[in-house]
């Protein structure tokens, strides 16, 4: 054990470790700009309680690495059903805040169970491929269960209504499929069931303000004080930012109040006007490092599960970093999908650093058998 | 070397390439990202810097006019009136203190109510207007707007003012207005609303706020850096709220308000269609008036009313439990009927007094009332006829008739906060006290005193039951919701309760009994003769005591401390025969209902044949 014990600590995962925090510091930074509350401190509430969550996540990130992430494979399913069941707690008896129904609440805090999800669907999804006997492309029967099994929460977070989420959720389970062969008529298929898919859930699932968003993304002059006057502000944001920004605290865009969200979903237009491009590429670049660094770790595991792991989380980091960068520069439609370690809240930052204490796991095992 | 081990190995070299291949998407897309933020802010930063520095979007958001509160004949009681108001934007205005100076002296307001309304704002605040003066009349937003021009970051808008026209008339079920609290925020129901938005705090006002208050519009203003308008980017109109039609009579309404003012009692009036249940009349006094509310009350105005010890905003009328005095005679006289203990020729001899055990109760015309029959016990109210009858049927029977009527129940008015009233039984006195009920507390329950207790609005539903032949409607307050063009939103009709499980023969007495107390030899109820068009009423008095008097011990009021007074009933319904009003009048501490309630009654009931006969043509 000792000897084990020392080797993992000579492989300890310092650049994943180090870019990861670094994201986070940065993170609590901004918030202190972004956030419009002020305690007698002088610090924002929200910057604190996140300081508070990061503290938390790092205990946690810290103890993912104490069991091998193979042990931790056992309570893929486990801990999926422990999700889901949350998930249904939360469709009766959730914290409704700003019209959705997505938290817990339990007592001082509130769990964000969605968030949760986007780590059970990695973890089964990498054990399922990991245990696949056949050596045979994907064909469609064998995609009826993980269809099954992102359908349930899926479902239960579209009802919160949590879009984004659900699209992270969603899309990050079918990046699973960069690592597997897929039979062609299987592949075509899967499009044509995403197509229905997709024109059932905006007929039966998409709420108005949704559908909305969508609209004024291909128009925005359709809606000029609502969703595309946000995508319009928070382009000026960013880019009145120039290359070396305003300065902390000096952005008069963020300061206004024309961006909603600007803690969650809209933090990173506040970066971008404060710290300018510098400031914005210096974050960007680290996201990339975490990206590539996931993916030179699945490169390296051992064994099959620790690659499907790696993958799913760098799809995860991936996709929500995408979508919500996009989204603030106006590149993709405005979707909800708050920006890793970087927008406020507790159980997505939470998430995040399990999820990269998982990666850093898989990495410093590399030469553990 | 044990990729093996947990499952098939995949084709040679497939996960290298698409690891690579999934490294070259990644990087290639961040590279588009980090080229697009390159794009925006170094390639158009200047463009963007200018927009966000030199002309800044100002959003300002544009209120929704109120739906309208009417009375069932169309007349406006509560209404929104456009009112200007001027702003300060913190980071716009370069001396704050010259400016809010200069707004005090144009506009002619107190330097110290503008300061304060302007407050420290600190953060984010610093960048939205400040409202700093409230209900600008016209010529005093000339004044301002003539100056613009040299006070930079001062702004005047236009806001909806809600104006309650008849000040405290009604305002209990009216309601007032108040700002949304971050308590509030946190419930489900509030979720549509921000911080600081006008909300229904009481009445129709809340009952029907998503209604009413329709939806906020905005603009998109360019401004420069002085906080000067350059020009309106974009407008969405407000949409103006519902507006709400009342079952209400606001004429009866004032003449029951004015009747109680006048006599200088506290308490409350109900009057209802018992053909329908619409409330024609919902009056409660003392009131208080709701104008101004929502735009910051003087606190020291709010703590006087919040302190006043006659409750001013206690709706009496479903929120007061008094207990029924004489008007609870009918329930015994119902019961009796119905369970056969007696018939209208039954008679009782009234000495004045009627002894139980050691314990003498007496009546309250000391020297007795002879023989008596069900129609004379009812007509002069005698007390010993209904204790010997109460004695027979025993609480529970009593009780059983009087929920039946609805009392002792909330009567599901629309308005929220109603009382439920009290009606005792045995089981009700052993679960509170743990002691058994005595046959004296009956003697006591049978003529309206002891335990029972009743809102005027539950007394005026069940005296409604007994005019109309046995049905319960739930008394409405709301007629209909239109939208502001007139098009009918939702309607709403009578609505049973229940129906009364009382035989056509027992009404017939009871409304004979109740009848001659207004038009028989020796009625209590004899203030209510002589009605416009000669229509004759129905109606009973009520005295309930305040304070337990020893032994049916009867004191005169006049002798008493107000407070130690008795209460005051009368209730009423006209016509007789086809009644198509019941007004129920409670005079709190009054005295004698006949002297002191059915007047007010009778001003009501007298106000209402007059508006039937169309004296008063046009309201």
């Amino acid at each position: 054990m000792q000897g084990i014990d020392r080797r993992l600590i000579q492989n300890f995962e310092w650049p994943l470790f180090t870019m990861a925090l670094l994201v986070a510091g940065i993170g609590i930074v901004n918030l202190v700009s972004a956030s419009p509350d002020q305690t007698a401190s002088g610090l924002p509430g929200t910057a604190l309680r996140q300081l508070a969550w990061l503290g938390i996540g790092v205990v946690l990130m810290l103890a993912t690495l104490v069991p091998d992430y193979r042990t931790l494979e056992r309570f893929a399913f486990p801990f999926y059903v422990l999700v889901v069941a949350l998930l249904v707690g939360v469709f009766f008896g959730g914290r409704v805040v700003n019209g959705s129904r997505r938290w817990l609440d339990l007592g001082p805090l509130n769990l964000q169970p969605s968030e949760l999800a986007k780590l059970a669907m990695i973890l089964v999804f990498a054990r399922i491929l990991a245990r696949r006997s056949s050596a045979s492309p994907v064909g469609l029967r064998d995609l009826i269960v993980p269809a099954v099994l992102i359908a349930i929460p899926a479902a239960l977070i579209v009802k919160q209504p949590d879009l984004g989420t659900t699209l992270v959720v969603c899309i990050v389970s079918a990046s699973f499929l960069v690592l597997t062969r897929v039979r062609v008529f299987s592949f075509v298929l899967l499009a044509a069931i995403g197509v229905v898919g997709a024109t059932v859930g905006w007929f039966y699932f998409l709420h108005d303000y949704q559908k909305e968003r969508v609209f004024t993304f291909l128009d925005p002059e359709r809606d000029p004080l609502g969703t595309a006057y946000h995508a319009i502000q928070s382009q000026i944001a960013v880019g009145s930012g120039g290359l070396f920004g305003k300065g902390f605290g000096l952005g008069s865009q963020s300061q206004l109040d024309f961006l909603p969200e600007q803690q969650t979903d809209f933090v990173f237009s506040v970066l971008g006007e404060e710290w300018g491009f510098v400031g914005s590429a210096v974050v960007l670049a680290l996201y990339l490092g975490i990206l590539i660094r996931g993916l030179m770790i699945a490169h390296s595991s051992k064994d099959s599960f620790g690659s499907y792991l790696a993958v799913g989380i760098v799809a995860l980091f991936f996709w929500a970093g995408l979508i919500n960068v996009g989204m603030v520069i106006g590149v993709v439609p405005v979707v909800g999908v708050p920006l890793p370690m970087l927008s406020y809240g507790g159980s997505a930052l939470l998430t995040c650093m399990i999820a990269i204490g998982l990666l850093m796991n898989v990495s410093m095992r590399r030469y553990v058998f | 070397m044990n990729r093996l081990t947990t499952g098939a190995p995949p084709p040679d070299g497939m996960v290298e390439r698409r690891l690579t291949g999934a490294a070259l998407v990644i990087v290639a897309v961040w590279m588009l990202l980090i080229t697009r933020l390159f794009y925006l802010q170094v390639v158009q930063g200047d463009v963007y810097k200018v927009s966000a520095e030199r002309n800044s979007v100002r959003t300002q958001r544009v209120e929704a006019p109120r739906g309208a509160l009417l009375d069932r004949h169309g007349e406006a009681l509560v209404d929104s009136r456009p009112a200007f108001e001027v702003r300060v934007v913190p980071n716009e205005t370069e001396d704050v203190p010259a400016t809010l100076t200069r707004i005090a002296g144009l506009t002619g307001r107190d330097l110290g109510s503008v300061q304060q309304s302007y407050g420290t704002p600190r953060g984010r605040a610093r960048f939205q207007p400040q409202r700093v003066v409230y209900d600008l009349d016209r010529d005093a937003l000339a004044r301002v707007e003539a100056r613009l021009w040299a006070l930079g970051g001062v702004l005047t808008q236009v806001t909806p003012v809600r104006g309650y026209r008849f000040g405290s008339s009604a305002a209990h079920l009216l309601g007032w207005l108040g700002e949304v609290g971050p308590e509030q925020l946190r419930e489900e129901e509030f979720q549509s609303y921000r911080l600081g938005d006008i909300i229904g705090r009481g009445g129709i006002e809340r009952l029907l706020d998503k209604d009413l208050r329709g939806r906020p519009g905005g603009r998109n203003l360019l401004v420069d850096a002085h906080g000067k308008e350059l020009k309106l980017l974009s407008l969405v109109q407000p949409q103006p709220g519902r507006n709400v039609v009342l079952t209400l009579d606001h004429q009866l309404q004032l003449a029951a308000e004015a009747a109680l003012d006048r006599a200088g009692h506290t308490g409350a009036v109900v009057a209802l269609d018992p053909r329908t249940g619409e409330v024609l009349v919902l009056a409660s006094r003392p009131a208080f008036d709701p104008n101004g509310f929502a735009t910051g009350i003087d606190p020291e105005v709010w703590k006087s009313l919040k302190d006043d010890p006659y409750k001013p905003f206690m709706n009496r009328a479903l929120q007061g439990q008094y207990p029924p005095g004489s008007t609870y005679k009918v329930v015994t006289a119902i019961a009796g009927l119905e369970e056969k203990l007696v018939d209208e020729h039954t008679q009782v001899h009234c000495g004045g007094s009627f002894r139980l055990g050691r314990r003498t109760y007496r009546c309250w015309k000391k020297e007795g009332h002879g023989t008596v029959d069900l129609n004379r016990a009812i007509v002069q109210s005698c007390d010993v006829y209904f204790y010997k009858l109460g004695l027979e049927l025993g609480v529970n029977r009593l009780a059983y008739y009087a929920r039946s009527l609805g009392l002792g129940a909330r009567t599901g008015i629309e308005l929220g906060g109603e009382m439920p009233g009290l009606v005792p039984t045995k089981e009700w006195r052993q679960l509170r006290d743990g002691t058994p009920w005595v046959e004296g507390d009956t003697v006591s329950v049978s003529i309206g005193q002891g335990a029972n207790l009743w809102t005027p609005l539950q007394l005026a539903a069940a005296y409604a039951a007994i005019a109309n032949g046995g049905i319960r409607y739930r008394p409405r307050l709301v007629q209909r919701i239109e939208e502001p063009d007139g098009t009918l939103v939702k309607s709403f009709g009578p609505e049973v309760a229940g129906e009364v499980p009382v035989s056509a023969e027992t009404f017939a007495l009871i409304r004979k009994g109740l009848a001659d107390v207004v038009g028989g030899p020796h009625g209590t109820g004899a203030v209510m003769r002589n009605l416009p068009g000669g229509v004759l009423a129905a109606g009973k008095t009520g005295t309930a005591q305040v304070v337990a008097m020893a032994a049916g011990e009867r004191v005169d009021s006049k002798d008493l401390q107000r407070q130690h007074r008795d209460h005051a009933w009368f209730v009423t319904y006209a016509p007789a025969e086809d009644p198509r009003i019941v007004v129920a009048v409670l005079a709190e501490h009054g005295g004698h209902g006949g002297s002191a309630a059915a007047p007010i009654a009778r001003d009501v009931v007298v106000r209402f044949l007059e508006q039937e006969a169309g004296m008063y043509a046009g309201n």
